[in-house]
């Protein structure tokens, strides 16, 4: 049986096991399904950071049409991934720490950690310090949404509010309340 | 005249079959009859039909139906002749009739007492007919008895079984029990000279379900005022009332109403009368073979045989009535099931017995067999006259083959009688002779047996065998000396050095335990399996199943088919080692049904698009070939 990578029109070459029909399946056997739940969880990660995808969604994989049609689909060897085993694995993937629960009580619906909020914490010193934004006040907005594109662009706030938190713990950056919602103003670091 | 006295009068426009109780049954006719009264011609019946029912014989009259036509009925018959007939002499039946056993036992009390029983009978059977044969309600259990049966038959009342007049003091019944106040009056009204109705309305004030005078108050059925006896319904109420009605028929059926004064023929015959049936235009020999077969069956006193009647009959001291005599009928009932069971039981022992017969015809067969084949000279004598002489050397093999394979078949194949427990002292001991035994009858006698040919065990051809089916093939080579499971499980553990190759269980995680040959062992099946799967390509259990034995790499030992036949293993069995094998990590699965996004998912799918395929473990060692998106910050 010879399974071979396959490039997605987005660009995205999907590993070989996405052409395998079992791994669409949730295994009975538990150790199989830890493999099979470690491979989706890699796959999803790299498939977000590939295309700055922050949310997923257990609805992704009922209705096609979506973003991640791509990777929660193949239809060379007609198989989908079923919500419930989607489900099983945003679970895994929450219990290992690359994803959160977003909004919180619920299990739906994810916010995919492809960088982790301290990674994102140092993404966004560098961002301020490269943008030469030190000491002055920014809105969440001029962050989520520059007029020139960065890593942070469409970043979902709750994603921001933790990296200002991490941030902030530091001393690196200082959290003010502002006339039209909450404001950020970053230090440079403590020499 | 004695068919006055002995028959009923009948209406007889009214075709027989209406006639009949519930439980009579028309068993034939024939037309063009006379009937003598005796020894003379009875002019009145010279033309007409006699029909034979279970219970009484018909005489409808074509000439006159309505008032000349009669029926006798059986019970009254107490010997019948027949008589060929000779030159213009036609055939004759002749009828010897007789008042019921009971009162011609009371001879003592004299003519006038049978002659006044047979008038009862008369009256209670014939004019009130609709008395007898209509529906009465029971006094004990107040059910209401259904009209239409037989006057044998609704004697006793049909759902407890009391009769019907065991709480009357005196009744028809029980008129030969009483002669002492019974006969006077019936004596005084027998011979009373009063014509037609009332002398036929005999009063007697102690039998309360006979008939009243006519010229007695009726009561009414309905509100019970007692209406004048002329009236034909209830003054108050407008109820027909139903002595009116049988008073009508009466009048209409004059000649066998009961006669004002007493013939004389009454006197000379006692209790008894002859009536002759003239067959004019033939017919004869079938009718009379049917009314000697309806006598025969007696069908009036059939009700007598039921268990609720024979509960009261055997035991007449203790006969009572009530709820002690249904439970009385329950307990015998009981009691009459419980012997027919003991009876079939007692079969049951002597099948056993045949079964051990028969078990040790099959020792023998095969111990001649044995003989036969090692003495290879053509001393076929042994196989008695049937195949003898014409039996060729080279033939018999072939046959000893069959022979031995259909004992095998039938698993009583034993190479000698089973061992019992008490052929060995030691428990320990017995446990593995049974081992050794059952090793015997599971891979067939692979020791040089004196049969030359390795006889054929249970799994002689296949490598895994149900634990049940196992169990039921050594016990049926048993044959009498059957193995209790506890005992079979006890050999189990001994199997694997007694057999070769080895003979292990395998318990699976529905609780299915299988014997089963090495290659079927838990990791051994999935080592299997995964190659199967590996070089053949995903497979659904069904194909596992229906391929993986007649695969020559991956089948068993056995190389496929076998005998040209194709080997296959259960489903449920594949599932069962297949999931095991899932399990240990051997195999992964392919729920079609579950993830296809065409043709699979919702119910069911569609054929085969939704069902589990299998493929080898796919994700052990499975190393990330996707995409490496590198971080670009």
């Amino acid at each position: 049986m010879s399974l071979s990578t396959h490039t997605t029109p987005s660009g995205f070459v999907l590993p070989s096991i996405h052409a395998a029909p079992p791994f669409f399946t949730k295994q009975p056997n538990p150790a199989t399904e830890a493999i099979v739940i470690e491979q989706w969880s890699k796959l999803i990660l790299s498939y977000a950071r590939h295309r700055k995808l922050f949310m997923l969604r257990v609805d992704d994989a009922e209705t096609p049409g979506g973003e991640w049609d791509e990777v929660l689909r193949n239809e060379r060897i007609n198989r989908r991934l079923p919500p419930t085993h989607l489900e099983s694995i945003l679970t895994a993937m929450v219990v290992k720490g690359v994803a959160a629960y977003e909004p919180a009580k619920q299990t739906r619906s994810v916010l995919l950690y492809w960088r982790l909020p301290e990674e994102w914490a140092e993404v966004l010193h560098q961002w301020a310090t490269s943008t030469g934004q030190m000491n002055t006040i920014m809105t969440y907005y001029e962050i989520t949404e520059p007029a020139v594109p960065s890593p942070l662009s469409n970043i979902p706030i709750p994603l921001l509010r933790k990296a200002i938190a991490i941030l902030a713990k530091t001393n690196r950056a200082q959290v003010i309340a502002i006339a039209d919602g909450e404001g950020v103003r970053f230090f440079a670091p403590a020499k | 005249m004695a068919l006055k006295r002995f028959s009923t009068a009948i209406d007889g426009t009214i075709p027989v079959v209406a006639l009949l109780y519930n439980d009579e049954e028309l068993l034939g006719s024939q037309d063009t009859v006379g009937i003598y009264d005796g020894l003379q011609k009875s002019p009145r019946h010279q033309n007409g039909t006699v029909s034979i029912t279970s219970h009484r014989l018909f005489y409808i009259d074509s000439s006159n139906p309505e008032a000349a036509s009669f029926a006798i009925d059986l019970e009254r018959i107490s010997r019948t002749d027949y008589y060929a007939g000779l030159f213009t002499s036609s055939a004759k039946a002749t009828l010897y009739l007789s008042a019921p056993a009971t009162s011609t036992e009371q001879r003592p009390g004299g003519a006038y007492t049978q002659q006044d029983s047979a008038d009862d009978r008369v009256l209670t059977s014939g004019g009130p007919g609709e008395a007898v044969g209509g529906g009465w309600e029971c006094q004990v259990c107040a059910y209401k008895n259904p009209p239409g049966l037989s006057p044998g038959a609704s004697r006793v009342c049909e759902l407890c079984g009391v009769p019907r007049d065991a709480l009357a003091p005196s009744t028809s019944t029980s008129s030969s029990d009483s002669p002492s106040h019974h006969v006077p009056l019936s004596h005084l009204s027998s011979s009373l000279p009063s014509p037609g109705l009332a002398g036929r309305s005999t009063p007697t004030p102690s039998t309360p379900n006979q008939i009243r005078s006519s010229k007695d108050p009726l009561p009414c059925p309905a509100c019970t005022f007692l209406n004048h006896p002329s009236l034909r319904s209830c003054e108050l109420c407008d109820t027909p009332l139903p002595r009116h009605q049988s008073s009508k028929r009466i009048l209409k059926s004059a000649p066998v109403s009961r006669p004002g004064s007493p013939d004389g023929d009454d006197l000379e015959d006692g209790g008894e009368g002859v009536i002759k049936v003239s067959f004019r235009k033939g017919g004869d020999k079938p009718i009379y073979a049917l009314l000697k077969r309806s006598l025969k069956g007696k069908a009036w006193g059939v009700w007598v045989a039921t268990p609720i009647s024979r509960a009261d009959s055997t035991d007449p001291q203790n006969r009572s009535v009530g709820i002690s005599a249904i439970l009385r009928s329950v307990e015998t009932t009981t009691a009459a099931r419980e012997d027919t069971l003991q009876d079939a039981l007692q079969d049951l022992e002597a099948l056993r017995i045949k079964a051990k017969d028969m078990v040790r015809l099959a020792a023998e067969l095969n111990d001649r067999l044995s003989q036969a084949t090692s003495a290879s000279s053509p001393s076929q004598n042994a196989y008695g006259l049937s195949e003898g002489g014409v039996m060729t050397p080279n033939q018999e093999p072939e046959e000893a083959t069959f022979i031995r394979s259909s004992l095998t078949q039938l698993g009583l194949h034993m190479e000698n009688s089973p061992v019992t427990l008490d052929m060995v002292r030691d428990e320990r001991k017995w446990v593995e002779d049974l081992g050794r035994e059952l090793g015997k009858v599971l891979q067939g006698s692979t020791s040089a047996s004196s049969s030359g040919k390795d006889a054929k065990g249970l799994m002689s051809e296949r490598g895994i065998i149900a634990l049940d089916e196992a169990w039921g093939g050594w016990n049926r080579a048993r044959g009498m000396a059957l193995i209790p499971p506890s005992t079979f499980l006890q050999a189990i553990p001994l199997l694997p050095s007694y057999t070769s190759p080895p003979i292990h269980t395998r318990t699976f995680a529905s609780g299915l335990r299988v014997l089963h040959r090495p290659e079927y062992g838990r990791s051994a099946f999935a080592a299997r399996l995964a190659g199967f799967l590996v070089s053949r390509g995903e497979k659904s259990t069904l194909e596992i199943a229906m391929e993986m034995l007649n695969d020559p790499e991956y089948g068993d030992s056995y190389g496929g088919a076998v005998g040209g036949e194709k080997q296959t293993l259960s489903v449920a069995l594949t599932q069962e080692m297949i999931e095991d094998a899932e399990r240990d990590g051997d195999a992964c699965r392919d729920d079609a049904g579950e993830c296809a996004i065409l043709g699979g998912g919702g119910v069911g799918g569609m054929g085969g698009a939704g069902e589990v395929k299998w493929y080898p473990n796919l994700f052990l060692g499975y190393a990330w070939d996707g995409m490496e998106v590198e971080e670009t910050v």
